[in-house]
């Protein structure tokens, strides 16, 4: 009978399942796209002069990955999410071996491994462990009737996220590796972890704490969170990021300095104004207003994605849309917080809105994946 | 069933004990998202609205930058528009450990090269540069070498442009061409020092902004200054210029015009120095100033100190470091004292005040007279008997024959009585002392004049309570005020001191009438269009002795160049008043010196001008009155042309 209700539908129609496809998860999803084309046009305006038709222009270039990433998204969306969970520990254990490849193979910038380069084309395999890790976390509680209240259970999921997050670690990638423990935290909690577990859990990691930051942490780290408490220590060198980020956002006001207009951004006080630092040049040129605009957008899209965990149709597709959620929640909270000084300064993307093409078409992947969430939903509550 | 749709929809197909349907809480996930959200929402209110203002000054700060314009300074010129200063500017080399290269072989080819232009050896610039990056001041220029020469500046500066931070820095400096005779009153101009720099970075100041150190140059400062300019401009992170936003001009600083007349300043310092030589007479003397101001406004024509100096040495401390401390260390003649500004023992010039405050109390009228011999021998109490001495035998003489011949009886008979026969000006002894003091003080002696020159000191007018109070603790009898200490003090001895300005101005004010003038040797203050800014105005207090009893004394100082002790005064069509000084003191080794004073004015009938000389040796009558008769003469015939 379950059979009849999901194999029914496979011989249909290729159109099948779209009257259920979100269109109002994607919009806030294109409109920071088109934000983010803006913002990077203005943070490019001073370093890029060339044509604008041109894989060299970073907007061009952006224009480009986002039609990729949309185009992924729609190849998602009408791929069965169940697919993608069953092969999840294949595509887990790859995308373990490419950041170890990474180690020996990848790119340094700024002072961290984090990319491969083909081509023109920089990959970032983090961008897809953390969807690797979503899908086989989702997979791994949904085999085990969707449960987390045993301690085995928690330990298990812990320690499949744990290779990932600590190889993201020594690249050393502190914003990605938050990331990945708050993807594992909103997964078991939405799984239903018992909260005496939690805190058992969070006494020990406590504990460990000093000797992490003691022998793990490394001294860049510890220094850029020196600087984000006292940015006036290190003005050329470590803080400068923090204090220009903080003059440019400050300096925006209400309403900004208008369009390319901020002097932060134009004359280059900010560094990667298109990628990390991309929330600077709205903040100083769009002011309290344009970033108030961006996070009710972000927060439009985030509650979108719960309503898709809400109406999952089983436990796997709930808690692979929670997993993407926290993924979009938490790149979008540090990347703001590194911005408005709340977090030290790590690399991470905006999402939806900084250039970089690996970030943008997995984040189009995951929403792929949410709707493919959102379409299936009746095959089940149906059944 | 095919295996793959079992496969996909994972613990579905077989039915077994584990639940598939989804029952996860989302309340937890939402309140996440809007608390996340609104801390960050937290911070950017606090960032953008509550501190906007603050980072939107930073981050003009951020991008403006200012180079600042030092404003040409004023010149000064004397009465007839002789330029006594000049603007030149001091070139320097000048390092910025910054922008050096990074390596030791890049560097050590720039030091080798400036080393050729400038002569500074690279061992040297190499450890120069090091102190200061050691110190953490990569950031601080590192003066190597001032005082370029036109020709090494115009080499370096074609040259740094291949000298990756190095540079040619051009600051204002002076020079003073007019001689000598003019350092002791221009004063110089130099860098600040670290006291001075605290109080004149509120003014605005810059740290290479040099300041005027002493005399017109430090007086007029705030004129003489200007206003800086400057341009602001916008550059980006890479400290390059993206555009110019606006520029202020400098406003040059405003001239001064000096009353002083340069060929009389000339006249007179080179007739003193013909007569420092001693002779059967007088003394050597080593120190020596004259003044001559107009008697009705206080303007000074002339103000000689000697021995002189050049100033040029203090615009280049470093470079001549050897003749400062010549200078500073001249413990004989103390060079940069203003021998005009400094006090010395006034003697018989002082009687004009003595003879002043007996009329005016009313202990003598013109009338009086007395008989005065060489020695009058006076019983003090317990009997002791004290020699009163003049210093020749006058015979029956009245007030206006005293001041001629400068009787020092008769002036002892006013300031403190003749034991035995006559009370002084008050009921005893320190009274009296503090009577005189009054109009000592009256004159302007023992406090400063205000002259807009610096380095002035008060001189001492003393009574009772000064005695007691400077001699504390060496017993009563240095402690105590006697009756001879009145005496002294009525000829201008004992610890009477008055500088050469206190005396002219005095002289001054016995001519005028009574105003105590205030002197000053700036006339005007000229604007860098050649437009008078504002002149300095007389200014003047009335002295408390009638323009009658000052006529009197007037008549003496007539006599004395007519026929009494200023005699040698005398000149040729001038109708002079003078009075001569002879103040006599103990050098160290016991024996008796003299300084000579003559004090005067012309013409007698409408006092225009008053010249006061002063040498460290030698007889006032002798020595001192027939330069003062010359410098009225050159005066009149050369600075007051008809």
């Amino acid at each position: 009978m379950s059979t009849l209700a999901y194999g029914g539908r496979r011989g249909g129609s290729p159109f099948r399942g779209w009257d259920r496809f979100d269109y109002l998860l994607v919009l806030p999803a294109v409109l920071l796209v088109v934000y983010g084309l803006l913002l990077i046009y203005s943070g490019s305006a001073q370093s890029y002069h060339g044509p604008f038709a041109s894989f060299n222009n970073p907007v061009g270039k952006q224009i480009v990955f986002a039609v990729a990433g949309f185009t992924t998204m729609l190849v998602f969306s009408k791929l069965d999410y169940h697919f993608l969970t069953h092969y999840s520990w294949a595509l887990y254990i790859l995308s373990i071996l490419s950041l170890l490849a990474l180690l020996f193979l990848g790119h340094s910038a700024y002072g961290s491994t984090r990319w491969f380069n083909i081509g023109p084309i920089q990959l970032q395999p983090s961008e897809f462990a953390k969807l690797a890790t979503i899908l086989l976390l989702a997979r791994f509680f949904s085999e085990h009737g969707g449960d987390a209240r045993e301690v085995k259970a928690m330990v298990i999921s812990l320690i499949i996220v744990l290779p990932a997050a600590l190889l993201v670690f020594i690249q050393p990638d502190l914003g990605t590796t938050v990331t990945f423990f708050g993807i594992w935290l909103g997964v078991v909690l939405v799984a239903g972890v018992s909260r005496r577990h939690l805190i058992v859990l969070a006494s020990i990691g406590l504990a460990v704490l000093p000797f992490v930051w003691t022998f793990a942490v490394a001294d860049y780290q510890i220094k850029r969170i020196d600087v984000l408490v006292r940015p006036e220590q290190d003005p050329l060198d470590a803080g400068y990021n923090v204090i220009q980020s903080q003059i440019a956002v400050g300096s925006g006001q209400v309403f900004g300095k208008g369009f390319t207009n901020g002097e932060q951004t134009q004359l280059a006080y900010l560094k990667v104004p298109t990628k990390d630092f991309i929330f600077s040049v709205l903040g100083e040129e769009f002011g309290f207003t344009g970033a108030m605009l961006l996070l009710a957008l972000f927060i439009f899209l985030l509650m979108r994605g719960i309503r898709a965990a809400q109406i999952a149709g089983d436990t796997a597709g709930q808690l692979v849309a929670v997993g993407i959620v926290v993924l979009i929640l938490m790149q979008t909270f540090i990347n703001v917080a590194v911005n408005v000084s709340l977090f030290p300064v790590t690399g991470i993307p905006l999402p939806f809105v900084s250039q970089g093409g690996s970030s943008l078409v997995s984040v189009f992947m995951s929403l792929g994946i949410l709707q493919s969430i959102i379409m299936r939903h009746r095959a089940y509550r149906q059944a | 069933m095919s295996f793959l749709d079992d496969g996909w929809s994972t613990g579905h197909g077989g039915g077994g004990p584990t639940r598939n349907r989804p029952h996860g809480n989302l309340a937890a996930l939402r309140v996440a998202v809007v608390v996340m959200f609104a801390i960050l929402i937290a911070q950017l209110f606090r960032m953008q609205i509550i501190q906007g203002d603050e980072y939107a000054r930073r981050s003009r700060e951020n991008h403006i930058t200012q180079q600042i314009k030092l404003a040409p300074r004023g010149l000064i010129t004397d009465r007839n528009g002789e330029p006594l200063v000049e603007n030149v500017p001091v070139y320097t080399a000048i390092i910025l450990p910054e922008l050096l290269p990074e390596t030791r072989d890049e560097r050590y080819k720039i030091y080798l090269r400036l080393e050729q232009l400038i002569g500074v050896p690279a061992l040297e610039i190499d450890s120069m540069v090091k102190t200061q990056e050691i110190d953490g001041r990569g950031y601080i220029n590192v003066p190597v070498r001032k005082y370029l020469t036109q020709n090494q500046a115009l080499r370096l500066e074609e040259a740094s442009a291949d000298l990756k931070g190095v540079r040619l820095d051009v600051s204002p400096g002076r020079r003073y061409p007019a001689g000598n005779e003019f350092s002791a009153m221009l004063g110089f101009i130099g860098p600040q020092t670290k006291e001075e720099h605290a109080q004149l970075t509120s003014k605005g100041y810059q740290l290479n902004e040099p300041v005027g150190k002493a005399g017109i140059e430090s007086y007029y400062e705030t004129d003489l200054r200007g206003a800086p300019g400057a341009t602001a401009a916008e550059q980006d992170a890479q400290g390059r210029l993206v555009q110019a936003l606006k520029s202020k001009d400098p406003v040059p600083g405003n001239g001064v015009q000096l009353a002083i007349d340069s060929g009389l300043q000339r006249f007179v310092t080179e007739l003193l120095y013909d007569h420092m030589a001693g002779d059967r007479v007088n003394g050597d003397a080593s120190v020596a100033a004259a003044v001559v101001m107009n008697a009705k406004t206080g303007e000074i024509y002339s103000l000689v100190s000697i021995p002189d100096y050049d100033n040029n040495v203090f615009v280049e401390p470093e470079k001549r470091a050897a003749e400062i401390n010549a200078l500073n260390h001249d413990e004989a003649q103390k060079p940069l004292l203003n021998k005009a500004l400094n006090p010395a023992a006034p003697g018989s010039t002082f009687k004009l005040i003595t003879a002043s405050a007996g009329l005016e109390t009313g202990r003598v009228t013109p009338a009086t007279s007395r008989f005065i011999p060489k020695v009058l021998e006076v019983k003090g109490e317990n009997g002791v008997l004290y020699p009163l001495i003049d210093w020749k035998a006058h015979g029956n003489i009245n007030f206006t024959q005293a001041i001629a011949w400068s009787s020092n009886i008769y002036m002892f008979m006013i300031s403190c009585g003749i034991l035995g026969e006559s009370r002084g000006l008050g009921k005893d002894d320190e009274t009296s002392a503090v009577v005189l003091g009054y109009y000592a003080r009256q004159f302007g002696l023992g406090r400063l004049t205000g002259i807009d020159v610096g380095g002035e000191a008060p001189g001492i007018i003393p009574d009772p309570a000064w005695k007691k109070r400077v001699h504390a603790g060496e017993g009563r009898d240095s402690t105590d005020w006697h009756y001879a200490d009145t005496c002294f003090m009525g000829i201008g001895q004992g610890d009477v001191t008055a500088t050469p300005l206190q005396i002219a101005r005095m002289t001054a004010a016995v001519a005028n009438g009574g105003k105590l003038l205030t002197p000053h040797v700036a006339k005007a203050i000229v604007g860098a269009d050649g437009q008078v800014v504002r002149t300095i105005e007389p200014d003047w207090t009335q002295v408390a002795v009638s323009d009658r009893n000052l006529a009197e004394v007037r008549k003496g100082m007539h006599e004395s160049v007519i026929g009494g002790a200023g005699a040698r005064a005398y000149q040729p069509g001038l109708d002079i008043a003078g009075k001569t000084g002879t103040a006599e003191f103990n050098l160290p080794d016991g024996t008796l010196a003299q300084h000579a004073w003559f004090t005067g004015y012309a013409p007698f009938d409408d006092p225009e001008v008053v010249v006061t000389v002063y040498f460290d040796r030698g007889i006032g009558g002798d020595k001192a009155a027939p330069l003062g008769g010359q410098i009225l003469s050159y005066f009149f015939a050369e600075v007051k042309k008809p």
